[in-house]
C-alpha cells in the first residue's frame, strides 16, 4: 500500500470515527435530557421566556415563510393544471404539500436558522466565559437550566408554528386562486377540504416535533461544546445552523416513509 | 492485627489532596500535588503565573477530575462522581472565579440571588435583605440594577464576591479576589475575608498575587511551582525562608537592571 492510499485510509477512518464519536455525544446529552425530566422539577419562568423568544419571535419569519410558499406553489399547479382543465382542484394539491411537507420542513429550516444559531451562540458564549462553570459551581445543572427550558419550549412552539404556516399557506393559496385566477372559492374550499384529512395533520405535527427536537438537541449540543473563544462561538453557530438543517432534511426524508407505512397515502378519499 | 479506628473522624481535614497531576494535552501543570485544608482556616496560595493555581481551585470543586490522585471534600471523594452527585457538595462551598463569571443576561441583584433561588429560598423579602446586605459588604449596594456588561472589571469582581458569599458557604474559593480593585477596596474585601472566618468560621482558599494581602489574611500560605506545593507554612515561616525564590517572589525582584 502506498502512501497515499494509506493517508487517504486513515482520513476516512478518522471520520468515521468522528462521526459516530458526535452521535455518541448527542445520546449522552439525550440521556442527560432523560434524566433532568426525572429527577428535577421544570424550570417554568424559563420555558417562559424561551417560548416567547421561539415560538412568539418566530412568528413573522413562519408566517411569511408559509404565505409565499402557498402562494407561488399555487400558482404553479394552476399553471399546470389549467392544461387539463382541472384546475379549480388546484387547493387539493397545496394542502396535501403543505401539511405533509412543505409546512413542516420550511418552518423547520426558518427555525433552525433563527432559533438554532441563537441558541449554539448564546449557550456557547456562556461556555467560553467560564459562565456554564459557574453555573455547575453553584449545583446547577447546564442541561437542567439551559437546554430543558429550550427544549420544551421548542416542543410545544414547534407544532404551532407549523400549523400557522400551513394556514397562512392555505390562506395565500386561496388569495392566488380565487381573487387572482378566478376560481370560485366554494370549489377551491371543496377540493382542498375533500383532500386533506385527518392523516395529513398527523404528519404535519409529528414532523413537527421530531425536528423541533433535532434542532434543540443539536443546537444546545454545539453551544456546550463550544471551545476557542469568540472563533469558537462562530464555529458552534454555523455548525448548529447547518448540523440541524441537514439532520432534518434527512430525517424529514426517512420519517415520510416511516409515516406512510403508519398512514398509507391513497387509501382515504 | 486490625489497625485501631481513626482516633477522632472531627480531626480529618476538611479538604485533602493527595496525589493530584493534571495535564492539558501534552502540558503538564500540575503534578503531584499533596494538600490538607482544616476547617476554619484561610490558606493563601501563591505561586508565578500560569502555574496551576486557579487550576487547581476547580479541582476542589469538582469543575475539572484530575488525571490521577484524589480530593477529598469533608471525607466524600470527588473523584468519579456525576454532575449531580457533585452538585449537593457544590452548594456548600462559594465560588469567585478569576473572571467573575457573572451571567450577562442577569442584573447584579439577580446574580447575587442566583444561588439564594437555588437553595431553594422562596421569601422575596429575605431574598431581597440577602442580596442588598452581600452587596453593601461590597460596597456596591447602588448598583443592584446594572447589566453586568455595563460595570467595571473591579466592581465585576466584587458582585462575584457578593454571589460567593451570599449563600452563607462553609469554604469559599477565591481566585484572585482583589485583583484589578483599588487600596481601599483591597482592604475591605481583605478584612470581608477574615470577618466571615471570624463570625461564621468559614474556611477560605485565597489565591493572590498581592503580597500585602497574603500578609494580612494568611494563617497559611501554600506555593505552587512547578506543578507541585513548593511552599507550605505560616506567614513567619514564608518570610523567614532561606529560599531565595521565595525572597525573591516576596520582594518582587525579577533580578533585571534597566
Ligand atoms: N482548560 C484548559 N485547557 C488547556 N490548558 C489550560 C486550561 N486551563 C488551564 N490551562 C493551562 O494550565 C496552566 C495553569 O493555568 P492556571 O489558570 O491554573 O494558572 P494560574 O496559576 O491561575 O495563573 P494566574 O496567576 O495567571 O491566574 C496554564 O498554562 C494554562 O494555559
Ligand atoms: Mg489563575
Amino acid at each position: 500500500m502506498d502512501d497515499s492510499s494509506r493517508g487517504l485510509i486513515s482520513t476516512l477512518g478518522r471520520a468515521v470515527l468522528n462521526f459516530i464519536n458526535y452521535f455518541g455525544q448527542l445520546g449522552i446529552l439525550l440521556g442527560e435530557g432523560f434524566e433532568s425530566l426525572v429527577k428535577t422539577k421544570p424550570r417554568l419562568h424559563l420555558m417562559m421566556e424561551q417560548i416567547v423568544r421561539i415560538g412568539f419571535g418566530s412568528q413573522v419569519v413562519v408566517i411569511v415563510t408559509g404565505a409565499f410558499t402557498g402562494a407561488v406553489f399555487t400558482a404553479q399547479s394552476y399553471f399546470k393544471f389549467r392544461d387539463f382543465g382541472i384546475e379549480s382542484t388546484v387547493g387539493s394539491i397545496v394542502s396535501v404539500s403543505l401539511f405533509r411537507e412543505l409546512g413542516p420542513v420550511l418552518t423547520g429550516l426558518m427555525v433552525a436558522g433563527r432559533v438554532g444559531a441563537a441558541m449554539a451562540a448564546e449557550i456557547g458564549t456562556m461556555k467560553v466565559s467560564e459562565q456554564i462553570d459557574a453555573l455547575r459551581a453553584m449545583g446547577v445543572h447546564p442541561v437542567d437550566y439551559l437546554a430543558m427550558p429550550r427544549f420544551f419550549a421548542m416542543t410545544i412552539s414547534m407544532p404551532l408554528l407549523i400549523a400557522e404556516a400551513v394556514a397562512f399557506g392555505l390562506g395565500a393559496s386561496w388569495f392566488v386562486a380565487v381573487l387572482g385566477f378566478g376560481i370560485p372559492s366554494a370549489w377551491f374550499w371543496m377540493h382542498t377540504i375533500d383532500h386533506t384529512n385527518l392523516e395529513d395533520l398527523s404528519y404535519a405535527m409529528i414532523k413537527g416535533l421530531v425536528f423541533g427536537m433535532l434542532i434543540v438537541v443539536i443546537s444546545c449540543h454545539q453551544g456546550l461544546s463550544t471551545t476557542n473563544g469568540a472563533v469558537g462561538v462562530g464555529q458552534s453557530t454555523t455548525r448548529a445552523v447547518v448540523f440541524s438543517s441537514l439532520a432534518l432534511l434527512v430525517t424529514n426524508f426517512f420519517l415520510t416513509l416511516l409515516l406512510n407505512y403508519i398512514f398509507p397515502m391513497g387509501t382515504i378519499t | 492485627m486490625p489497625a485501631p479506628p481513626s482516633a477522632e473522624p472531627a480531626a480529618s481535614p476538611f479538604i485533602q489532596i493527595r496525589g493530584l497531576h493534571k495535564s492539558f494535552d501534552s502540558q503538564k501543570v500540575l503534578q503531584g500535588i499533596d494538600l490538607d485544608i482544616s476547617r476554619g482556616e484561610t490558606l493563601v496560595l501563591v505561586g508565578p503565573s500560569g502555574e496551576g493555581k486557579s487550576v487547581l481551585l476547580k479541582h476542589i470543586i469538582g469543575l475539572l477530575q484530575p488525571d490521577a490522585g484524589s480530593i477529598q471534600f469533608d471525607g466524600t471523594s470527588l473523584c468519579g462522581l456525576s454532575e449531580r452527585q457533585l452538585a449537593p457538595l457544590r452548594r456548600r462551598i462559594g465560588y469567585l472565579f478569576q473572571n467573575a463569571a457573572l451571567f450577562d443576561s442577569l442584573t447584579v441583584a439577580q446574580n447575587v440571588a442566583f444561588p439564594l433561588i437555588e437553595a431553594g429560598i422562596k421569601n422575596p423579602a429575605e431574598i431581597k435583605s440577602r442580596v442588598q446586605e452581600a452587596l453593601e459588604v461590597v460596597e456596591l449596594d447602588a448598583h443592584t440594577e446594572k447589566m453586568p456588561i455595563n460595570l467595571s472589571g473591579g466592581m465585576r469582581k466584587r458582585v462575584g464576591i457578593a454571589r460567593a458569599i451570599v449563600g452563607r458557604p462553609e469554604i469559599i474559593l477565591y481566585d484572585e479576589p482583589t485583583a484589578g480593585l483599588d487600596p481601599i477596596v483591597t482592604d475591605v474585601i481583605d478584612h470581608l475575608i477574615k470577618r466571615l472566618q471570624k463570625r461564621y468560621h468559614v474556611t477560605s482558599v485565597v489565591i493572590t498575587h498581592d503580597i500585602a494581602s497574603v500578609f494580612k489574611i494568611a494563617d497559611r500560605i501554600v506555593m505552587l511551582k512547578n506543578g507541585i506545593v513548593y511552599f507550605n507554612g505560616s506567614p513567619d515561616q514564608l518570610r523567614h525562608s532561606p529560599d531565595t525564590f521565595i525572597q525573591d517572589f516576596i520582594a518582587g525582584r525579577s533580578g533585571m537592571t534597566s
